[in-house]
Parts: structure tokens; C-alpha cells; sequence
């Protein structure tokens, strides 16, 4: 046992790995993570981690190895020698708002959308979003569909998204893919997902309520 | 719609594209009679002539890449057309506080048209495009009136005869993007496409234009073509400053009592374009800095005023004259705010194929917002200052380099601005 | 820890298709739990000795951060700039989003602080399920039983029955706020049975129902036109009136300048998790960074009682290798799709389906005693036995486990091929802060919701059921706290610090700790004051 989730590699025989975090010289074992020897070297502010699994999108990082610079998350990227890595800064706020509970039909769901991501059908396809996504999401095609109204494929191709927001940030033309994804799985969901054995229990339980009303005076406060 | 530009030429500054008389706009016969084609009946007779005058006269590129003209030339020249050869008259002119071609074009249509037939005939090309910036709508009109009445002329059917094929001359409005001017992305908007930067190799002069040899030029570099063929590369060399040559289009603006476009030797110091031509700092301000090249370049500072600015003296204090654009700004500005809105344009202008420029711009772009606003942090600094150490060269095109050697001029430079304005 | 059999001679010996003989007859559960699970190690447990719980067991660990200096006094408080707001919600997970969007819903201004990034969270990593009795032949009342059955007839049946009833109304909500689930060919919501169920009530969204919870969650926070977001604001304190008895606030600071906000509120809910970031016993932790224990520490620094402080779970299938991903889950749902745990023997050694402590006290038995796999002086663990089940269900693991499949796949490993070394992890606290079903804690103007409550999950959770958790309790707790319609604050104090402050020094208790810890030290570099 450890007394922490990182130490397991430190042992003599791992090799060492230069390279740089944030603008400091780190020296790491082989196998480490980013986050990893980002922490072993004592690289201050990076606060920008959350899950260590890849699943939560805060980690996001650029680095540059020779003269290529690619973009990801920290927590799935391992060390290599002479790498230069940077902790961006979290995403900015949404470009685009809606709320779900303000789509009331879902016949007229392409026009809304089009009003709420009016960039997405201006896709000058540059592959930056593609190129972007740590997850390997066919970002480009996902807003193709989405922009075409086919919301269930689009948000399919987005099932592996973790809003870490890098193709946000790599989209030229503004589009917010990953918020794109979002709202196609969302409305997918909302007016799609209609299962009977749900809704056979939520019918049986509104019954019994009728028949026993509750006692519970939050409930009765919330009817008023 | 009154003239954007205001236009002060000062006695005793020799003029040459500016010349009153050759600003005729789209009137083809005063433009004759002013001395206009002269330059094309000699290269008719001796078109190889052209690229040995061009090459005494050490024409640079002007549209900031500072390279020596004739070289580019020299190797589109010694391709053999694939069926075709491309000249691209580059017009797109997009960058803050340039203004120089939208003038060329809009007042001197056919001076540029005839150094483009010219260089034409000195290369061997077949289809000039005249890639113009969309938005510029008084430089199209102009330029389709001058097109319209060179299809007609004698000129362009004799320097067809001399070139042994017709030559085509096209007017193309650019997409309105920045990058659009970059000069492999022009021939992808020429192909129809989006203006992406290609990579490099295989070189425009190889392979360009739907796979044509192409050359692309400046307008302004266009422009000096006919002057150095009708008066001599001698003639040329004598305009400039010290080793520079010719003369230059310096878009002047920012906190100046005359801002404007003055055509003034290569490598004037930058004291007698602000103080003499530009007339001072408004309200006599003392000066801060400037921002030069359009404002992909390293600042200059009043340690600068003496300057010559022509490429090799600027390059040698690590700046870049670029379009010759000078962005004069006062003391009481702050240097954040511009810096900001400047890396904005660049974030805005990035075409998003390589995540290094989009992401690293984006990022820089919002992170000066951040500061600028009073909400930056000391570590909002330090992660500026470290995607400043690492973008540079990752792009396929130099719009990253640009927007890192601007940032990275404002750090060295006004420091403490940047500390102070952190929350 | 140097038995076990090596790990070169254990992977020689395992194969994908040996015969396994049938588990042993009967295991004594009592004695099992009591001699190999964490919560009963010698030393592990200490009596508190001031505030609310004096006289309880709690870990010792926790015991040290519970009785601890606070950050900051009232000195700190001037020329801090003021936020009022009607409700403000700490933390930004699922459990914060729900409370956020029911308080929005019924009307009130809400601010979000969250220590990280908004989704930070466990929520995010929860890869098994949510569970709600929908199926024919389930009901509310077997949920109820075998939650209650689970966490050893400890938990509250007044809150239970609230969560196990709130099931299938709270899958209504997420779907309408977007969430999707796996459906069976005819439409209906797809079910699992996992560990301590009686009847298959797990649904899910592929192995990515946290995920999924939480990016729709997040979205519809961050959309919301009446909920402000900070991030990066951890909570150091909360605020009391004159007489410290009642929450009217709370102090954050910022990860990225130290600078000190002061919110004024009706009500705070506390959604600040669990505290697997602690390490307790040295154990790795399957916890995302922040799960520090804050919440804890705030509401019983301001008098809250608390409940089965002595009380953790920890998940029997945390991954020993890649080090990177140590501690990490391999999902309950593996072992409920047919994956058997085996020892470096080769033997099946517990029943893999039986609840999570149980679970894990027989996998540390087999380490104990030499019957596990030995990967250095420090690392051991049991195979979970994976190629087996893709033998059994070919592509089953490629279909259903895409996160797993997605994790090791970054790391070089298949666990198609290869079987995964695993170890008991800490995964959850049992326990929290005592709440009604409205989520109100014994404080006034406090609520707590989702891991950072107590009551629920008696002394052993069972899968599917947190996910639950913070939806139903984050939705009851939102709609209570708006409902709560005093003047909010007159006046905003530290008394409760000082309170604790006279009670520290009169039982004698060193003042040298603080607490909240709000990131684990390995991660400290970044953080305000360290």
C-alpha cells in the first residue's frame, strides 16, 4: 500500500525523464502521467486536475515535442524526454444559451437549433476540432450531423465526450462542438426516451399517491 | 463616402506610385499620357531584361516578407508551365492599421495592372489573378474598370503576342479573411477553396496553383515594377536611404495629428514619419510605442526614433518592418489593452488547422482579456509567458509567430504593465 | 506485505480457461469483516473528544481534521468583498447540480462555488449505474429492503424509503433535463442486478452513467440564466450568526490568488463529497483530486452532528497497474456481467456478487495470507478474472465496458487478453452529516446532500445507490433550502470558531493542524497558502 495514488512507480530502476511543465525543468520516471510529474516535481498552481481517469476534461494541456504541438489532457498523456508541456487556463464561459426546459416541441428543434448554434453550418473543415479531441470524437462529422438535424447520430458521435472544451478552443469559426454534442444528446434524450417500464411505474406511483396523499410538508408547500 | 486617407506629401520627397499625376483612378488614357506603358512596350521588346533590372534595383517583398523579389521570380522563371503559370497580385491587405494597397488599387489601378503584365512577361506567366481584398469595394470597382479597358487594348494583346499565348487577367475578390493573405492560402482561394495555409515544400514557384509554378507579389511590390523598368534599377537604388532602396508606402495611425499613407524613401527614420509627416503625437503627447508590421512584430520604443525603417536595419534590432505599418501610441494608453485586442484579431484569424496557433492564440487571446480586465492572475501571466516560449515555429504558417513576437515585445518591454494590471 | 506469489510466476500459471473449482463451502461474514476490513483494523478508530459527536468512534484520521484549527478569524473577514445571495451551493458535482437547479427551479438565486472545475467530481467517474425499482417484478419497498439489508441495518429507514420512492421520478427528471440511458430492443430502460440486489434495478448509460449524468448536469448549470458558477473556490469556513447557531454563509477563497469572498445566504448546501483524497489507513483512493473532506469539517466546525464516522467503503476492484491509474475502478458492473475474482492460485475465494465490504475483506484476506499476487514490497492484489468473461460473452467487454476498455487501452494493457490485477481502494464514506429527508443537517440553514450526508447508506453502500443519492437528496435539499423564507443574515460571525476554539483548548487538543485540507499535499503546490 501507498500513502497516495502516485508514488507507485518511484522505485530506483525507472528511468528518468526530462522534461518541461509550466515553464520548469522536471525530472520524472518513466510510465508517469502528466499529472503525475507535474506533482513530483513540484510544478506549483496546477489545480487544473480532477478525476486522473480522463473522464472529467479539467486537465487539459498543450505540449510540444520538436516542432509539433499538440493539445490533451495531462492525466492520459505519459512523459517523454525533452517535451515541453503547458496547464491551460479553464475554458471560457458558453458562447451559446439555451434551456431544455424551454423547448417545447420538438417538430421545430432543427429551426431552434439553428438559432442557438447558428455557426454550426459554417464548418470551413479544418480538422481542428478532430485534431483537437483526446477522446478521438469525430468532432467535424458529429457537427455535420447535428447541422443537418440529425440530433441522435450527432449525439452518438459524442458519446465519448468529456467537455474537456479543447475543441472549443480549436474551432475557428466559433462553433462550440462539444456544447453542439451536448445539446444533441439532450434533446435526443428529452423528446426521445419514452421507456413503458418507466412510465408504467411513475403512472402506478401517481396512483397510489391519489389514494394515499402524502403527509410530507415540503411536498404540500411545493403545490401551493 | 469621403477618402479614408488623408495625403500629405511633403515637398521634396520624390513620389513615385503616389505621384499626383499617376493617380488617375481608372481613367486608362490619362494614365497614358502620364507615362503609363512605357514599362510595357520595353518588355515586350526585351522582356529578359525585366528580371536582371529587378534585380539590380534589389526590389524587396512588400508585403512584409522583406524577400528579395527577383529571387522568387528567378525560380518561377526557370519552371516550365504545368500547363499554365500563376501570378498572384496579392490584394487581400487585412492587417490592423495597413491601409497602403487599398490605395494603390483604388487610385493607381493601372500602374498595378502594367507591373503585373510586366512581370508577367519577365517570367514566362500566362493568368495573373488579382486577389483583392472583398471588403475594399472602391479598389474592386476601380480595378474591374481599369481590367475592362485593358481586355480592350493594345497593350495586352501585344504583350500576348510577345508572350506567345494569351495572357488572362483576372480580378478576384479575396474571402475577407486575414489569412487569406498568406501567400500559400491565397492559391487555395484561387483554387476555390478555403484560404488554409499550405505546408511547405512543395514551394509556390514549383507547385502553386492548381499545381501550376506560381508567383505570388505584393500589390505594392507590383506596383514598383513599371518605375524600375522605365528609369533604371540606378534610379531606384538612389531613392532609398543609405542601402535600402526605392521608396515606401508607410500606413501611419494610431495617436498621430496626421494619420495617412506617405510614400517616403525606404528607410526613413521614424522620427521624421512621425513628427514631420504624421505632424506629432496628439496633443503633443510624449510617445509610448509602436507597433509595427501589422502588428505581428516586436514593438518599438522612443530608444527607436532614429531608426532607418527599411527591413535589414529593423531586423537588426529584432524588429520587422512587415506592410510598413506604424501603430503610434501615446503615453497614457495602455499597452495591455492594445496588446489584447490585438492577440483578439489573431485568436479571431487563426484558420484552425494546427491546434498549436488556434488553441495557443485562443488561450493567449483570453488570457490578456483576463488581465487587461483586473481579473488576471500571476499565474494567468505565467502560463502566457510560457505558451510565449513554446509556440513559436509550430504553425504551418507564420500567423502564431506574429501573434508570440507581439506578446513577447509588449512582456520585454512594459513589464511592469502587465504585473500592475494582474488582480 | 511480502507474501503472495510473484507476479511473473502468477501470470504464468493463470489461464483463461482452466477449470475453476466451486467456491468453498460457506463463509462466516462476521468474522470475515471483523478480521480483514480497514474500518476494523486495530488503531484505526479514536474517540472525539469536543463538539457534536464527543464521545463517538471516528476514524482516526478524520478525527485529526474534524478537531482542528480553522483558516482563517475574523481579522481576515475585513475589507472582504461581500456576495448575497439566496442560496449558495458548495461544491459541483452531481449532487451541488441537482440542489442548484431545484433551488433555480423554485425560484431562488443560486451560486455555485466549486473547488475545482465545475464536474470535478465523483459523479463523473461513476461508471456502474443509478438505481430505481421500474422493473415488473420490483418495487419500492424491495429497494428499501435491500438498502437497508446493505448497509447492515444501520441506515435510516425515514431516508431510505425517501431515496428508494424519489427512483423513478428522479430518472423522469434526468431525462428531461436531457440524460440519456440504454434502452432493451422494446424501448424499456435496461436493467442490471449488481451486488446486495435482489432483482435487476441498475440502469445505466453504457459504463459512462456518471459521465453522462454529469456533462448534462454541468450544461444545464451553466446554462441556467439564475445559477452563477465560481470555480476554483473552495470553501475554508462557514459563517455563523452572533450566537453561532446558524449557517448565514460561508467564506471561500480562490485556488488561483488566495483572495477571501464572503457570501451571505438564506441557506448553504453542502455537496462538497467524500474524502478518498485523504489516503485514510494508506490506502490509494478511486476519489477524483478535491475528495478532501471539506464538507465534513465545515459542518461539524459549526456544530452539526455527524454519523458513522468509523464507517468507509472501499471498492473491492481498484487497479494495482498502471500506476498512473492506481486506485482506479474496474466498475462493479464487470463482476455483475459474470467476471470472476481469483487468486494467485487460481481459486475463486467469495462470492463475487456479495455486497462491497464483504468483497473486499476477502480479497484482503487472500493477500494476507499469501494467496495473492505479489507485485512488489508495497503492491499486491487478486485477478480479476476478465478474459474469462470475454470467453463467456465475447465482446461484451468492447460493447459494454467502453471506459475501461478506453482507460487500459492508453496504458498498453487488454483485458481481453490479460487479467486484471486488482486491490481494495477507498471508494466512499458510509457516513456524514446527520440529515432529515429534506436534506437539512442539525444545524440551522445547513443542508448537506449527497456523499458528504450521512444516514443513508447505513455502513455499506450499495452500487447505484449514490447516483440516486444525490439526484433525489440534491433535488429535496435545493427545494427546502429556497423554501426557507427568514430576512437572511443580520450579521455574519465566526463565533462558531470561536466556540470551538475554547473547546479544542479545554479538552487539551493541539491546535497545530488545520483543516479543511482542501487538496491532498502531493497536489498542495498549487494552493493559496502552502
Amino acid at each position: 500500500m501507498t500513502t497516495s495514488n502516485t508514488t507507485a512507480n518511484g522505485d530506483d530502476q525507472a528511468q528518468s525523464v526530462a522534461l518541461t511543465i509550466n515553464g520548469l525543468a522536471v525530472n520524472a520516471h518513466e510510465g508517469m502521467s502528466l499529472v503525475e510529474a507535474a506533482w513530483h516535481g513540484g510544478v506549483p498552481q496546477v489545480t487544473s486536475v480532477g478525476c486522473l481517469e480522463g473522464v472529467c476534461g479539467s486537465c487539459r494541456i498543450m505540449l510540444r515535442r520538436g516542432k509539433e504541438v499538440t493539445v490533451g489532457l495531462a492525466c492520459q498523456t505519459f512523459v517523454e524526454n525533452g517535451v515541453e508541456v503547458v496547464f491551460l487556463p479553464p475554458a471560457s464561459a458558453p458562447l451559446h444559451h439555451y434551456e431544455v426546459s424551454d423547448f417545447k416541441d420538438g417538430w421545430d428543434i432543427q429551426a431552434r437549433f439553428q438559432d442557438i448554434f447558428p455557426e454550426a453550418s459554417r464548418c470551413r473543415h479544418c480538422h481542428g476540432c478532430d485534431n483537437a479531441c483526446p477522446k478521438g470524437i469525430t468532432v467535424e462529422n458529429g457537427v455535420a450531423l447535428a447541422a443537418a438535424g440529425r440530433f441522435r447520430e450527432a449525439g452518438e458521435a459524442f458519446f465519448e465526450c468529456v467537455m474537456c472544451e479543447l475543441c472549443d478552443a480549436a474551432c475557428p469559426e466559433l462553433i462550440a462542438p462539444a456544447h453542439v454534442g451536448l445539446f444533441s444528446r439532450r434533446v435526443t434524450a428529452h423528446f426521445h426516451l419514452r421507456p413503458p417500464n418507466l412510465i408504467h411505474r411513475l403512472e402506478e406511483l401517481r396512483k397510489e399517491r391519489m389514494e394515499n396523499p402524502p403527509k410530507d410538508r415540503r411536498k404540500k408547500n411545493n403545490e401551493d | 463616402m469621403e477618402p479614408l486617407i488623408i495625403q500629405n506629401p511633403q515637398v521634396g520627397t520624390p513620389q513615385v506610385l503616389l505621384h499626383p499625376e499617376r493617380r488617375v483612378g481608372a481613367d486608362m488614357s490619362r494614365w497614358r499620357s502620364s507615362g503609363g506603358g512605357v514599362a510595357l512596350e520595353r518588355a515586350v521588346k526585351n522582356p529578359a531584361a525585366v528580371l536582371e533590372e529587378v534585380r539590380l534595383a534589389e526590389l524587396r517583398g512588400l508585403g512584409g516578407s522583406g524577400f528579395p523579389a527577383w529571387r522568387k521570380w528567378e525560380a518561377v522563371a526557370a519552371e516550365t508551365p504545368k500547363p499554365d503559370k500563376y501570378l498572384v497580385v496579392n490584394g487581400n491587405e487585412d492587417e490592423p492599421g495597413t491601409f497602403k494597397d487599398r490605395l494603390l488599387l483604388e487610385e493607381t489601378p493601372h500602374q498595378v495592372i502594367e507591373g503585373a503584365v510586366v512581370t508577367a512577361l519577365a517570367i514566362g506567366v500566362n493568368r495573373v489573378v488579382f486577389y483583392t481584398n472583398p471588403d475594399l469595394t472602391r479598389s474592386l470597382a476601380a480595378m474591374k474598370a481599369a481590367l475592362e479597358q485593358w481586355q480592350a487594348s493594345d497593350l495586352l494583346a501585344q504583350a500576348s503576342t510577345a508572350l506567345g499565348r494569351p495572357l488572362e487577367l483576372e480580378l478576384l475578390p479575396g474571402s475577407g479573411h486575414y489569412i487569406g493573405g498568406e501567400e500559400t492560402a491565397s492559391m487555395e482561394w484561387v483554387e476555390g477553396r478555403f484560404p488554409f495555409p499550405r505546408g511547405k515544400p512543395p514551394y509556390p514557384a514549383q507547385a502553386g496553383v492548381h499545381g501550376c509554378p506560381t508567383l505570388i507579389n505584393n500589390v505594392e511590390t507590383i506596383a514598383n515594377v513599371p518605375h524600375i523598368v522605365a528609369q533604371g534599377a540606378e534610379w531606384f537604388r538612389a531613392l532609398g536611404k543609405g542601402s535600402a532602396t526605392g521608396t515606401k508606402l508607410y500606413s501611419l495611425s494610431g495617436d498621430v495629428l496626421h494619420p495617412g499613407v506617405f510614400e517616403l524613401p525606404m528607410g526613413t527614420p521614424l522620427r521624421e514619419l512621425i513628427y514631420i509627416h504624421g505632424g506629432g503625437l496628439l496633443s503633443g503627447k510624449p510617445l509610448k510605442a509602436v507597433f509595427t508590421g501589422g502588428p505581428s512584430s516586436t514593438l518599438l520604443t522612443p530608444v527607436d526614433l532614429d531608426v532607418a525603417m527599411d527591413f535589414d536595419s529593423l531586423r537588426a534590432r529584432g524588429a520587422n518592418l512587415g506592410t510598413g505599418a506604424m501603430i503610434v501610441i501615446s503615453e497614457g494608453t495602455g499597452i495591455v489593452k492594445r496588446v489584447a485586442e490585438y492577440e483578439r484579431f489573431f485568436a479571431h484569424s487563426s484558420c484552425g488547422q494546427c491546434n498549436s496557433c488556434k488553441v495557443g492564440t485562443a488561450n493567449m487571446s483570453r488570457l490578456l482579456d483576463r488581465i487587461d480586465t483586473g481579473c488576471g492572475t500571476a499565474a494567468d501571466l505565467a502560463t502566457l509567458k510560457n505558451l510565449c516560449t513554446m509556440l513559436p515555429g509550430t504553425g504551418r504558417c507564420h500567423l502564431i509567430n506574429g501573434a508570440v513576437q507581439l506578446l513577447d515585445s509588449a512582456f520585454h518591454h512594459f513589464p511592469d504593465e502587465f504585473r500592475q494590471a494582474l488582480h | 506485505m511480502s507474501k503472495g506469489i510473484p507476479l511473473a510466476e502468477a501470470l504464468a500459471r493463470y489461464r483463461a480457461d482452466a477449470d475453476i473449482a466451486p467456491l468453498p463451502g460457506s463463509t462466516d461474514i462476521d468474522t470475515l469483516l471483523n478480521t480483514y476490513h480497514p474500518d476494523h483494523l486495530r488503531g484505526s478508530v479514536v474517540k472525539l473528544a469536543v463538539g457534536a459527536n464527543a464521545g463517538d468512534s471516528c476514524q482516526r484520521e478524520l478525527a485529526g481534521l474534524l478537531q482542528a484549527e480553522a483558516f482563517i478569524d475574523e481579522a481576515d473577514l475585513a475589507g472582504s468583498p461581500v456576495t448575497d445571495i439566496d442560496v449558495l451551493v458548495i461544491g459541483g458535482g452531481g449532487a451541488g447540480c441537482a440542489a442548484a437547479l431545484a433551488a433555480a427551479e423554485n425560484g431562488a438565486r443560486v451560486l455555485l462555488a466549486t473547488k475545482l472545475r465545475l464536474g470535478d467530481s465523483n459523479t463523473v467517474m461513476a461508471e456502474g449505474g443509478i438505481q430505481a425499482a421500474i422493473e415488473p417484478d420490483d418495487s419500492v419497498q424491495r429497494h428499501i429492503q435491500d438498502t437497508l439489508r446493505g448497509g447492515h441495518h444501520v441506515g435510516d429507514p425515514t431516508l431510505v424509503s425517501a431515496l428508494a420512492g424519489d427512483g423513478p421520478e428522479v430518472l423522469h427528471w434526468l431525462i428531461n433535463q436531457g440524460m440519456q440511458f440504454d434502452q432493451t430492443p422494446s424501448g424499456d430502460l435496461h436493467t442490471r442486478r449488481a451486488g446486495g440486489m435482489s432483482t435487476p434495478r441498475l440502469v445505466h448509460c453504457r459504463d459512462y452513467t456518471g459521465l453522462e449524468m454529469m456533462r448534462v448536469l454541468r450544461e444545464a448549470v451553466i446554462q441556467h440564466r439564475s445559477i452563477e458558477v465560481w470555480e476554483q473556490s473552495p470553501a475554508v469556513e462557514l459563517l455563523s450568526n452572533e450566537v453561532g447557531q446558524k449557517c448565514v454563509g460561508a467564506v471561500l477563497t480562490s485556488l488561483n490568488n488566495g483572495q477571501l469572498r464572503i457570501v451571505r445566504t438564506r441557506s448553504v448546501i453542502l455537496a462538497t463529497g467524500g474524502l478518498g483524497r485523504l489516503h485514510l489507513n494508506g490506502f490509494p483512493t478511486s476519489n477524483h483530486l478535491g475528495a478532501t473532506g471539506d464538507g465534513l469539517v465545515l459542518a461539524y466546525r459549526i456544530g452539526a452532528r455527524l454519523c458513522e464516522l468509523d464507517s468507509f467503503q472501499y471498492h473491492p476492484t481498484g487497479l494495482v497497474h498502471p500506476s498512473h491509474l492506481a486506485g482506479k475502478l474496474v466498475t462493479e458492473g464487470v463482476r455483475a456481467a459474470g467476471a470472476l475474482l481469483v487468486n494467485g492460485l487460481g481459486q475463486r475465494f467469495i462470492d463475487e456478487l456479495q455486497p462491497r465490504d464483504v468483497v473486499c475483506a476477502a480479497i484482503l484476506r487472500e493477500c494476507s495470507e499469501g494467496r495473492g499476487v505479489r507485485v512488489n514490497d508495497q503492491h499486491s492484489g487478486v485477478w480479476l478474472d476478465t478474459p474469462r468473461l470475454e470467453r463467456a460473452q465475447p465482446g461484451l467487454l468492447e460493447k459494454q465496458f467502453t471506459s475501461l476498455m478506453t482507460r487500459t487501452r492508453v496504458a498498453g494493457i487488454d483485458p481481453r487478453v490479460e487479467p486484471l490485477l486488482v486491490h481494495p481502494t477507498l471508494h466512499y464514506q458510509n457516513g456524514g452529516a446527520v440529515i432529515d429527508a429534506n436534506g437539512a443537517t442539525t444545524v440551522p440553514g445547513l443542508y448537506a446532500v449527497g456523499e458528504v450526508s450521512g444516514g443513508i447508506h447505513g455502513r455499506n453502500r450499495l452500487m447505484g445507490n449514490a447516483l440516486l443519492e444525490i439526484i433525489s437528496f440534491g433535488r429535496r435539499a435545493g427545494a427546502a433550502a429556497t423554501a426557507d423564507r427568514d430576512r437572511g443574515p443580520k450579521k455574519v460571525t465566526l463565533e462558531h470558531v470561536n466556540q470551538l476554539r475554547r473547546a479544542l483548548t479545554l479538552a487539551g487538543l493541539p491546535m497545530t493542524q488545520r483543516a479543511p485540507q482542501i487538496l491532498p499535499d502531493y497536489a498542495a503546490g498549487g494552493v493559496w497558502n502552502r
